[in-house]
């Protein structure tokens, strides 16, 4: 914070970064701040209350910890590779769509994000398991000869976590992949150049900017799970978030979490850090690196070698890919299977809101709608409904506004500070949900926020900040400044070059960030765990205490239910929007 | 939406305050006789419904004070740390199990309940302290599949014995109870389990270790578990292992060997409501009241006298009933919180080596 404030003296213009100003002020209170405060904990004698090390020695004399977060980063790492691998040729299968459709397309996409992360893991349970749905089709067929271990294991756990972040990364390449001049393609095979040189040397490279976006994105997210370990997971995967919620929760041991925080954080910047020497991040947001020049020179001829041997290998499959009447029967599958993949723990959901069995047994016996009466029925359930709606609505536009415009001023300034900004503005993503709600409740305790909603909305906010900022960020990374020049030079003053230029080009980005934003505040439990107080509950928050005992199928009926109201909900963002 | 909440509570605090009014002039108004209103953070789902009849409506039916219950989290202590030391008292009474109760009475969090012992004279002497009455009790045991399981293990010795008693099994991810199911498995009585051996828990832990095909972290999974016929046999909670019996599963509950624990109320220290919650709590201890929730709730009463209110079928799937009791003793929470962290850091080692 400190640079960030020597920069607003030290550059008293008003300068196009100062749009950053209330997002960045917006961190400083909600999130640096209990940080802060946390850190002070993790050198505090807990007694004394005097400065001391000893937390930190422990860390260093028990070497599971740093076990612990190489397994984290290991599940993360793999979580982002699937994602951003499987989920690439999708998106570019999307991003060749006209607007309206692909926002139809979209919304099939969206649509697991739509259902809860537990609902969603306990589905997978039902599918992976021992005698479950696929182990029972494939010894049922004679495809095996006994059940195949699919989950409690790291298989589980990659399963479940690609399932939930895949999502994200598609979302973040679409913008950017449809931003891509398709005229570059067609001017390279016009010159001779084959499919898969096509691909490798021209398509590939200009999607990189939505490539790193989308792999930093869903790693940096994965670092903070524990709900899918903790159910798809064995002996050994055992993640970081995990730990410190044991230490929060059931040890009351602050001190040694805010250690173990502070650890994942460090090593989350210290990957970030990497990303950017390797991958070039700084060209993501325009946080430009200015000393990287020579050492991204040879980097970018190794990338440029290492592409043209791909374009190379790869080119045999040439016919494989489509023939020259643009259809693509290979990719259209391969788009169905992922689709599958995506959409099957809601095809198992459904079924079950339906069911006349009192447990979550697929499929299910009978029919029967006693689990929606259940749902009616209960002002608990309505009243949880309607506040999850209302707070995720103000998230999504708080968010979107904060976000947008810091990333609109990452984008114009060339600021030295922009590498600071960049930092904080993905801070939230960093911070273990689990700490940040801790933070949040003792301040919000503080100021009287407690069980509010406008507490909800503010830490919900904060959750979704980078993710706005990072979709907006996206799609400015391909837009051209030029137009808004032009209108500047025809006349038009800086708010309408905003409103009538801008605005009306970033629309894709902006509409996706303030679905990212809507849908982390739709299924966040930590937060909500925290500061509703449980006077406040939203859905998930209500969800989590109705399964404290057994997982009942209301919790199926309570899913279908937004299912229906968020797809009513899409079509009419998109009838309004073309009217 | 604030607004809507608002004035339902307002219909609903009016609408008590008034029945109360006519109906009980005199009890209960002796304690802050401002209070109209206490909260309660109970566990959620069933325990609301079970404590809601037993003590939450009947309470307000007797004094006037309408109870508002909200649900906590599952290990509320670091939502009750904040609580005290912010000063700002979203509860009036939490229920804490025992292990919750020794942390925040070394942190001094709570506050003393001034019970009448004529009161407590029938109930379960480790559910009485100073600053907690125990409510239900629970137990960790171990549940079978009576379809899959030919010759079901009696004991932790014969669940260790892969050999001799095969199926598929389950444990918990935690060194809490499953150190003492390794080493009454090892032959360690019961009563002679504290101070637990841990070098004999983890030798024996290690035997068994290639053998379990699933470690548990949560409640719900184990009826999940157990009911998918996803294992043959997981220890587990034992109102989640009936949940799963309850909606079918062919299982059954071990008692044998079980440890138990308990569950009950305590109040945040300074509260500004302390005397009527104290009355509160004073309410919830009588038998009569306490027999009502075991229709919602697998749970003993702590009162064990409330088996005079509870039909004898039911009473079998009570954890203090005194044939399930026999077996089982409670699990010494103050070894717990001593070595609790150690033990957490060596089981995680022990894991994932």
């Amino acid at each position: 914070m400190s640079a960030a404030r020597a920069g607003w003296t030290g550059r008293l213009k008003l300068g196009p970064i100062w749009l950053a100003a209330p997002a960045l002020a917006f961190i400083a209170v909600f999130l640096v701040l209990p940080m802060l405060r946390l850190i002070g904990l993790s050198m505090q004698d807990a007694d004394t209350a005097a400065f001391t090390l000893s937390h930190y020695q422990k860390l260093a004399d028990t070497p599971v910890y740093m076990r612990i977060l190489g397994i984290t980063f290991r599940i993360s790492a793999l979580t982002a590779l699937f994602s951003v691998l499987l989920g690439y040729p999708l998106a570019s299968w999307l991003a060749a769509m006209p607007d309206d459709k692909r926002n139809k397309w979209l919304f099939l996409v969206l649509l697991p994000f739509w259902t809860s992360y537990l609902v969603k893991t306990f589905a997978w349970m039902i599918m992976l398991g021992d005698k479950g749905l696929i182990n029972s089709i494939l010894t049922g067929t004679g495809m095996a000869e006994d059940s195949v271990s699919l989950m409690y294991n790291e298989l589980g756990v990659i399963i479940g976590m690609v399932h939930a972040m895949m999502p994200l990364a598609i979302l973040t390449m679409v913008p950017v992949m449809a931003n891509v001049d398709k005229r570059l393609s067609l001017a390279a095979g016009s010159m001779g150049a084959r499919r898969s040189q096509r691909f490798w040397l021209i398509e590939f490279p200009l999607t990189m900017p939505g490539v790193a976006a989308g792999g930093l994105l869903t790693f940096i997210t994965s670092l903070g799970f524990f709900i899918v370990p903790a159910y798809l997971g064995g002996r050994g995967e055992t993640m970081l978030a995990q730990i410190i919620i044991v230490q929060v929760q059931q040890l009351v041991n602050w001190a040694f979490a805010a250690v173990l925080s502070v650890m994942l954080v460090v090593a989350a910047l210290l990957s970030i850090w990497l990303y950017d020497r390797f991958f070039g991040l700084s060209t993501l947001t325009s946080a430009s690196s200015a000393g990287g020049k020579t050492h991204g020179q040879w980097l970018r001829a190794l990338g440029q070698k290492t592409l043209a041997g791909l374009a190379w290998l790869t080119s045999p499959f040439d016919r494989l890919g489509g023939r020259e009447d643009g259809r693509q029967p290979i990719k259209f599958a391969y788009v169905l299977v992922i689709f599958f993949f995506l959409l099957a723990p809601a095809m198992i959901v459904v079924p079950l809101a339906f069911t006349s069995d009192r447990a979550l047994t697929f499929p299910p016996p009978g029919f029967s709608m006693r689990w929606f009466q259940t749902y009616f029925d209960s002002a608990i359930w309505i009243s949880a409904t309607i506040r999850s709606f209302g707070v995720a609505f103000a998230t999504a536009f708080a968010a979107t506004v904060l976000g947008g415009f810091a990333a609109l001023a990452l984008a114009r300034s060339d600021s030295r500070y922009s590498r600071v900004i960049f930092g904080l503005m993905l801070a939230p993503m960093i911070v273990p949900r689990i700490v940040i709600a801790v933070g949040l409740f003792y301040l919000m305790a503080q100021i009287g926020l407690v069980a509010s909603n406008i507490g909800l909305i503010i830490g919900h906010t904060l959750l979704a900040i980078p993710f706005t900022f990072i979709a907006i960020g996206a799609v400015l990374k391909g837009y051209d400044w030029q137009l808004d020049d032009a209108a500047s030079t025809l006349g038009a003053g800086r708010i309408t070059v905003l409103r009538l230029i801008t605005l009306p080009l970033l629309r894709g980005g902006i509409i996706a960030a303030a679905l990212f934003a809507f849908v982390t505040s739709f299924d966040e439990l930590t937060i909500a765990l925290f500061i509703s107080g449980g006077l406040k509950s939203t859905l998930p928050k209500q969800m989590w205490d109705d399964m404290y005992l057994q997982l009942n199928p209301t919790l199926a009926a309570v899913s279908v239910v937004i299912l229906v109201i968020v797809t009513l909900m899409l079509v009419a963002a998109q009838r309004v929007q073309k009217s | 939406m604030t607004k809507k909440n608002k004035m339902a509570l307002d219909r609903r605090t009016v609408l008590a305050t008034g029945a109360a009014a006519l109906a009980t002039p005199m009890l209960g108004r002796r304690a802050n006789a401002q209070v109209s209103e206490l909260t309660v953070a109970d566990p959620g789902g069933p325990f609301t419904q079970g404590y809601r009849k037993a003590f939450y409506d009947p309470f307000a039916e007797e004094t006037g004070i309408e109870i508002v219950s909200v649900a906590r989290d599952a290990e509320p202590t670091a939502q009750f740390k904040s609580i005290v030391e912010t000063g700002t008292y979203i509860w009036d009474v939490c229920t804490l199990t025992l292990s919750a109760r020794l942390i925040l009475e070394n942190e001094d969090l709570l506050d003393p309940l001034n019970l009448d012992p004529a009161l407590t004279g029938d109930m379960m002497p480790e559910a009485v302290h100073p600053n907690f009455l125990g409510i239900d009790v629970y137990s960790t045991v171990f549940g079978y599949n009576t379809e899959a399981v030919q010759k079901p293990p009696s004991n932790w010795a014969e669940y260790w014995d892969v050999e001799n008693f095969p199926g598929r099994r389950a444990l918990r991810k935690n060194p809490i109870d499953t150190l003492e199911q390794a080493l009454m498995a090892d032959g360690v009585a019961p009563e002679d389990l504290y101070p637990l051996d841990v070098d004999r828990a983890f030798a024996k832990l290690d035997e068994i270790k290639d053998d379990i095909a699933v470690w548990w972290t949560g409640g719900a999974q184990t009826s999940q578990l157990l009911q998918s016929g996803e294992v043959d046999m997981t220890s587990g909670w034992n109102a989640r292992l009936q949940a799963a019996i309850d909606s079918g599963a062919p299982a059954k509950i071990v008692w044998n060997q079980g440890l138990y624990s308990i569950e009950g109320w305590g109040l945040p220290k300074g509260g500004p409501k302390g005397d009527a919650a104290r009355e509160f709590v004073a309410f919830c201890s009588r038998p009569e009241q306490q027999a009502l929730f075991t229709d919602d709730l697998s749970y003993g009463p702590t009162n064990l006298k409330a088996y005079d209110y509870i039909d004898a079928e039911r009473a079998k799937v009570l954890t203090t009933a005194p044939e399930n009791l026999a077996g089982m003793r409670i699990a010494d929470e103050a070894w717990w919180e001593e070595n609790r962290a150690e033990m957490t850091e060596r089981f995680n080692i022990w894991l994932l080596t």
